[in-house]
């Protein structure tokens, strides 16, 4: 016997207690774990050399050693950002969508999207590092670069600088790139303490106008989060290869970060279950409708993933194809083998029966394969353009940029480093999560939760 | 709709005369409950006493009804994955058959059959079998379109769609029985229970004789543009096509190069009137325009660059840039005459000669003076057509540059090499024995 709406089971345990400082204690043991295996390893490798024959001259012509680790870390940090963002996404969408069933799982993913503030502080590393003149991470931070924008550079400056990359140096800039850091900084954080703020204060008075209030709220919201996330990722990961046009780069970001986001939440909300806490409100109805979206949106991923590469590999012109070039020849087209299988094809696949979302071990076997796979997409973005400066530190085509060169001298030159940075960084998120895992982990006085607690998918 | 307007009987009131007097058979009974709630209770017991030709009727999905019916999941998702699978076979074997087997087509050297570009004419036809079959096995799954049921004799049954929660179930069940079933469904909590009957007139059950004629008149309709379609391919007319927008296609104006009768000499185009120049068309500098040297014996092709042109490696580049967007298609990036036209017409056994502009042994272009090159450009020779449309003056004499520095290189010999840049360019020497 189903009813439309349910209330509060009397025994529920929803507070969350001790929770959140278990979480951080957890989280800043992984951090300071990883990131210092990461930084002692890297203080104590051997800088990488040139690959490109007749180039190589072990006194000079070597790549920087915090290069790969940079990398690596704005790999990670991509990674932890694009959670929150993928989280953030369904408190925004419940909002505006007068959602129903989300309201049981709605406070997590409110806590979980408030880890932006420490996200943007762990970034720092890498915005100091380029505001210090650091050039092995972004090529357009070059100190050189700066000088062709004197109007008297010249031929001269096309030397240095690939012509389409002269053009978008205004833009590509280490102040004006830091100044877009921290607007992204203050609308995401700012979104986020807001959604939460307003949510946590309908715990306490049942003021069913706070919900209008929230609606409301989210379009003009919904908006500010597309465009921030676009530009982000524009700025973040797409600059690694600064000559390269895709327009449609910040939304297949996106798809792949709202992948991610879904399922890091059905590992919170079932981790959150196992210390016997929300066992009675939250089923496998609320975890089939976390793994449909986990499911939309790893085709949403595909289906963008596969617009970019149609339009530029269809048309063929070199400043769009040389980017895939990098990751469709040599090494590298093994990952990519990897992604398509791995990212796309298993997990439609097997995601798109009921039963697989339903059954909670194997959701949650989908979802922990689905993260590992976003993290390898975030790789397989940006460390091909780590790889372009190791292979041509120094060398003739060194002038010509990122995206220039043979592929026969990439590789995908696995580091330990990449893994522990990343999860270094998942700790530094947990950190963030567990910041938030306080008081209350459903919104029980929303007038919505009695239809979320009854919801069923039929 | 009959005037069955009686109040609900109970089981052994049938036999009312008023009752039964424009009924047949017994069809079922309908029993009608006030709430979702007590219809899911009713549809619970009735399953329990082991009934399977029973269905509920609700204005909205009631959530629940399916595993209180017993029914089981819809096979419909299986279904669509293979129509879905069906259609991404389907789409890519169309494709394949299409431009890699029944016709191949070379276009522009690129290859017949390649995934990338096929996947999405697959994806469309992937889309497109999964919605046809989730709509009509939607359709064929619930026995529809069903134009006509017993209960539609019901008054109780009108109400379906606005607020009745109805429960039926048919009298050819094996467990139905005539008064312990109506029973049943009072004790389940139904306010009212009425047994339904078929209509006595067979006729009344079948289809209406113009729904079958209409169905038959379509289609023969719908088969027209095949039939014409398929004669047009076995057939030739002489005739000119229709007109269906004349006005449209015979529009009262002049186009270029038509006769007219305004006109002594029954031209519709005028030409330059005698004696005058069209405004920017002087082009009285013989040498940039004409490639002709006046100065030096009378008109004769000039072996210099024009002095508006500063010859320098911009202009180089800006020639190679040019010759190989209308040049090169036919004579090579090499200038050899090898270039992709010819390849592909020798490929396919024509012949399609263009000059080697760089051959020593046959030097008809590297003899031909700076003005003549630049004359062929525009105008054209033998077969080659005159690019003075396409191409613009300045650029015309940048790609005669590059032609120069193309029969330049093409026959370089190391000397003519900076000797910083020279090594790893010599042949290795013969080993001395």
């Amino acid at each position: 016997m189903s009813a439309l709406q349910k209330s509060l089971h009397s025994d529920e345990k929803y507070k969350a207690g001790k929770l959140g400082q278990a979480l951080q204690k957890i989280g800043v043991g992984i951090a300071v774990v990883c990131l210092g295996f990461s930084l002692v390893y890297t203080l104590l490798s051997d800088p990488e050399p040139a690959r490109v024959a007749g180039h190589f001259d072990p006194a000079t012509n070597v790549g920087d050693r915090w290069s790969r680790f940079l990398h690596a870390y704005v790999i990670g940090w991509s990674y932890i950002f694009s959670i929150c963002v993928g989280v953030f996404f369904l408190v925004l969408l419940h909002h505006l969508s007068r959602g129903r069933w989300a309201t049981a799982v709605r406070r997590i993913a409110e806590a979980m999207s408030m880890a932006f503030p420490i996200v943007f502080a762990s970034g720092l590393v890498f915005v100091i590092a380029l505001l210090a003149g650091y050039k092995d991470l972004y090529y357009w931070a070059h100190p050189d670069a700066a000088l062709c924008l004197e109007p008297a550079a010249g031929a001269a400056c096309h030397e240095f600088l690939h012509p389409t990359l002269v053009h978008k140096l205004g833009w590509l800039s280490p102040g004006f790139f830091a100044v877009r850091y921290v607007i992204y900084a203050v609308a995401y954080t700012g979104m986020a303490a807001y959604f939460i703020k307003k949510s946590r204060e309908q715990d306490e008075s049942g003021d069913p106008q706070l919900s209008e209030k929230l609606r409301i709220a989210s379009a003009p919201a919904m908006i500010v989060y597309s465009l921030v996330t676009c530009f982000a990722a524009f700025d973040i990961l797409m600059s690694l290869a600064p000559q390269w046009y895709s327009t449609i780069y910040g939304v297949n970001f996106w798809g792949s970060a709202c992948v991610g986001g879904f399922a890091a939440l059905a590992l919170m909300v079932l981790g959150i279950q196992r210390t016997g806490r929300l066992t009675h409100s939250i089923n496998p109805e609320h975890y089939h409708d976390i793994g449909k979206w986990m499911f939309a949106f790893t085709f949403f991923w595909a289906y963008t993933a596969f617009s970019q590469f149609m339009l530029q590999w269809y048309g063929n012109l070199p400043e769009e194809t040389v980017w895939y070039k990098y990751r469709l020849f040599g090494e590298w087209q093994w990952v990519s083998i990897a992604m398509l299988v791995g990212f796309f094809a298993f997990p439609f696949v097997f995601l798109m029966s009921r039963w697989t979302k339903r059954i909670v071990p194997s959701l949650v076997f989908f979802a922990v394969w689905q993260l590992v796979f976003h993290w390898l997409d975030l790789y397989w973005n940006a460390m091909p353009s780590y790889d372009w400066h190791v292979a041509h530190h120094g060398a003739a085509t060194m002038v010509a940029g990122p995206l220039s060169g043979s592929t026969a001298y990439h590789h995908v030159g696995f580091s330990p480093v990449d893994i522990s940075v990343w999860f270094g960084l998942i700790g530094v998120l947990l950190v963030g999560f567990g910041r938030n895992l306080k008081g209350n982990l459903i919104p029980v006085k929303d007038p919505t939760l009695g239809l979320s607690l009854a919801h069923e998918n039929l | 709709m009959t005037d069955h307007t009686h109040d609900p009987v109970g089981p052994g009131h049938d036999d009312d005369g008023h009752a039964i007097r424009h009924d047949g058979r017994l069809y079922g009974v309908l029993a009608e409950y006030d709430t979702p709630g007590e219809l899911i209770e009713a549809a619970r017991k009735v399953r329990d006493a082991g009934f399977t030709e029973f269905d509920c009727y609700s204005p909205f999905p009631v959530h629940g009804i399916d595993e209180a019916m017993g029914i089981k999941r819809t096979i419909l998702p299986v279904l669509i994955f293979g129509g879905g699978f069906a259609g991404t076979c389907g789409g890519l074997l169309l494709q394949w058959w299409c431009n890699a087997y029944s016709w191949p087509w070379n276009i522009s050297g690129k290859p017949t059959w390649s995934i990338p570009a096929n996947i999405p004419i697959a994806f469309e036809t992937t889309i497109l079998l999964a919605v046809f079959t989730s709509f009509f096995g939607m359709w064929i799954l619930n026995k529809l379109p069903q134009v006509w049921h017993p209960f539609f004799r019901n008054e109780r049954f009108n109400h379906v769609t606005d607020d009745a929660f109805l429960l039926g179930i048919e009298a050819r069940d094996r467990r139905f029985d005539a008064e312990a079933t109506p029973k049943l469904l009072t004790d389940a909590g139904a306010i009212g229970v009425e047994n339904v009957y078929l209509d006595p007139d067979p006729a009344s059950r079948q289809m209406p004789k113009w729904i079958a004629a209409f169905i038959v008149a379509s289609t023969a309709f719908a088969l027209i543009p095949f039939a014409i379609a398929a004669k047009a391919r076995t057939s030739h007319s002489a005739e000119p096509h229709m007109h269906i927008f004349p006005d449209m296609d015979f529009q009262p104006k002049y186009k270029s190069d038509q006769a007219m009768d305004l006109f002594a000499d029954g031209r519709e185009n005028r030409g330059e009137l005698a004696g005058t120049i069209a405004r920017g068309s002087l082009n009285a500098d013989d040498l940039f325009y004409r490639g002709l040297d006046r100065s030096d014996s009378g008109g004769a092709w000039t072996t210099k660059f024009p002095a508006q042109l500063d010859v320098n490696e911009q202009l180089v580049k800006r020639g190679k840039n040019r010759y190989e967007i209308y040049c090169a298609p036919c004579h090579g990036f090499d200038g050899r005459g090898a270039g992709a036209i010819p390849q592909r017409v020798a490929a396919t056994g024509g012949v399609w000669l263009a000059r080697n502009l760089v051959d020593a042994s046959n030097p008809v272009a590297i003899h031909m003076p700076n003005g003549q090159l630049f004359n062929t450009i525009s105008n054209g020779y033998n077969t080659m057509m005159g690019y003075a449309a396409q191409i613009p003056h300045a650029d015309r004499w940048a790609i005669v540059l590059y032609v120069r520095a193309l029969q330049r290189s093409q026959n370089a010999s190391l000397e003519d090499v900076p000797p910083d840049h020279r090594s790893g360019m010599q042949m290795p020497e013969a080993p001395t024995p």
